[in-house]
């Protein structure tokens, strides 16, 4: 229902015109990147599908609950045997399964362009999508549960920050923890930063370009994280939602 | 014995900014017996969505307690006894009637295939199985209020909870939607109904109850609500504003037509009114007794 719902959503089909129009542009940047050609279009195309991914599981999730409750077809529905939790879990896979519609057109296309400018596919993709779907599915974990109480705008802006900070966390906010000499400053933050995803690990652009390989453990260590956070924030939208009076 | 509702002291206090509260609903108890049409009445604001929001748990009560059928509210299990039609339904639009009502019967536990027969026997029950696959979108108010209530219907609900269920109706559909209801109780099903068209209540229910700022004033059968004060209604030719000056010495109520005029007095009143009417020339074109209607009783009570 909610994937029926999302894929007719304009976002949906803007975002992901737009962002095949740019991996189709790449073939054409590319032309002046003699020699790093490949390198440059898996560079683009990737980026295209990590933010393709981010900003539908943000533009999406974060509309899902606040439109249902503000067009009253949320009535019918709860009015039904189903726990909120479910309404809450239905909502984020509509969400994530919008997503990696989405983000899997633009993975084929993707692919269908390096077989062509590398004369075989490269089996790394499929394991770079998987991933950066699976951080489609935090970031729409986040956006689902903030929607379950705040309205689309604020849910939006912060699920947009949270995602901005989880891909800067470890670089970032990491060293600044630890040049940090103020201990409230140093324990607020330490909350903070503990609480924040680390998407930065779900991103496999640099092995996919520069063709690194990557240890199935950390692989599995990074699926394991993705899955067991947004279980973790799914499960805390729906105990919110459970209290909430609509 | 287990009721369709039973609700005890049910009170709901809303905080407003600036530690403002406003109490909706007032030490409330209602019991709903079984196989019956139900008609909750009250003014606007006098508390029924939102008694009807806690009976479906989309409310958490104040105080008190609410049970359906002897469960607790809080429990989605009690809603599979349950369907509710929302007041002015909204669905998604780019569905068709029977896909949403396929995925209501789908979410009341019905295997895929049951909900697809159950879909289409709402969609009859309605009179609207022309429509099945006609967008909600391209259906008219009428249309769609009618498929909200073959929504409420999926999944055989012991319990109907319908919020204005013939708002938006044209003469027939209301007319198919009150018979379907009356077939509805004699099936054994409860029907709670909210719903401001009184004249339609007063025929259809079995038993009202009317709210007024959040408290219960009146409860019982339509008979019971209504005053057992009889009134003499009272039709003599029109007349000048003169004459009935000189009627007004009794408490009488004067409605002037176009061609006629009509009073309503008290038993106790009506002999001398016949008197004075005789001494000022006025023939008597039709006397009958009458009783007050359940509108009557209604603006009495929640007035």
């Amino acid at each position: 229902m909610s994937l029926l719902e999302n894929s007719r959503k304009q976002v949906f089909h803007v975002l992901c015109l737009l962002m095949l129009a740019v991996i189709a542009g790449s073939t054409l940047i590319s032309i002046f990147t003699e020699g790093v050609q490949l390198k440059i279009i898996k560079d683009l195309c990737m980026t295209c599908v990590l933010f393709t991914g981010a900003v539908l599981s943000i533009a999406l999730g974060a509309t899902g609950v606040p439109n249902d409750v503000e067009n009253r077809t949320l009535y019918p529905i709860i009015a039904r045997p189903v726990a909120r939790w479910q309404y809450v879990a239905g909502k984020f896979l509509g969400t994530f399964l919008t997503v990696t519609l989405g983000v899997s057109a633009l993975s084929a296309v993707f692919g269908g362009l390096i077989y062509h400018y590398q004369g075989s596919f490269d089996w790394f993709l499929p394991a770079a999508t998987i991933f950066a779907l699976l951080e489609a599915a935090v970031v729409a974990a986040v956006a689902t549960t903030l929607s379950t109480f705040a309205s689309p705008v604020i849910a939006a802006s912060v699920s947009f920050m949270v995602y901005l900070c989880g891909t800067i966390k470890i670089g970032f906010f990491g060293g600044m923890l630890d040049l940090a000499t103020n201990s409230t400053v140093k324990l607020v933050g330490g909350i903070v930063y503990h609480f924040l995803p680390n998407l930065e690990c779900f991103n496999l652009k640099a092995a996919l370009v520069h063709g690194d390989s990557v240890p199935t453990a950390y692989l599995a260590q990074v699926a394991i994280y993705g899955l067991c956070y947004t279980v973790f924030v799914i499960w805390l939208g729906a105990v919110i939602f459970k209290h909430r009076e609509v | 014995m287990n009721l369709p509702i039973q609700i005890e002291n049910l009170t709901k206090t809303y905080k407003l900014p600036r530690g403002r509260k406003k109490t909706a609903v007032d030490s409330l108890s209602i019991e709903v017996p079984e196989g019956v049409i139900f008609g909750f009445l009250g003014p606007n604001g006098a508390g029924k969505t939102t008694t009807i929001k806690i009976i479906l748990d989309f409310l958490k009560p104040t105080s008190g307690n609410v049970r359906v059928f002897g469960r607790l509210t809080t429990d989605p299990l009690t809603r599979r006894l349950v369907g509710y039609l929302p007041e002015q339904p909204y669905f998604h639009k780019f569905l068709k009637p029977i896909e949403l009502l396929s995925m209501h019967a789908a979410l009341a536990g019905l295997s895929s295939r049951e909900a697809r027969r159950a879909a289409e026997a709402a969609l009859d029950m309605t009179g609207i199985a022309d429509y099945a696959e006609t967008p909600i979108a391209k259906l008219s108010k009428g249309l769609t209020q009618r498929v909200g209530i073959a929504q409420a219907l999926v999944g055989n609900p012991k319990l109907l909870i319908l919020d204005e269920p013939t708002s938006g109706l044209d003469p027939i559909g209301r007319r198919h939607t009150r018979n379907l209801l009356i077939r509805l109780r004699d099936e054994g099903r409860t029907v709670f109904l909210s719903s401001h068209l009184l004249g339609e209540v007063e025929n259809l229910c079995d038993v009202v109850a009317v709210l007024r700022a959040g408290k219960l004033v009146a409860y019982g059968t339509p008979d019971d609500v209504r005053s057992s004060n009889t009134q003499f209604k009272i039709q003599t030719v029109r007349v000048d504003n003169h004459i009935l000056n000189r009627l007004r010495f009794l408490e009488v109520n004067i409605e002037c037509g176009a061609d006629s005029t009509v009073m309503r007095v008290d038993p106790q009143n009506a002999y001398e009114l016949l008197r004075a009417m005789e001494k000022l020339g006025l023939p008597l074109i039709k006397i009958e007794t009458e009783r007050e209607s359940l509108e009557e009783a209604f603006l009495r009570l929640a007035a």
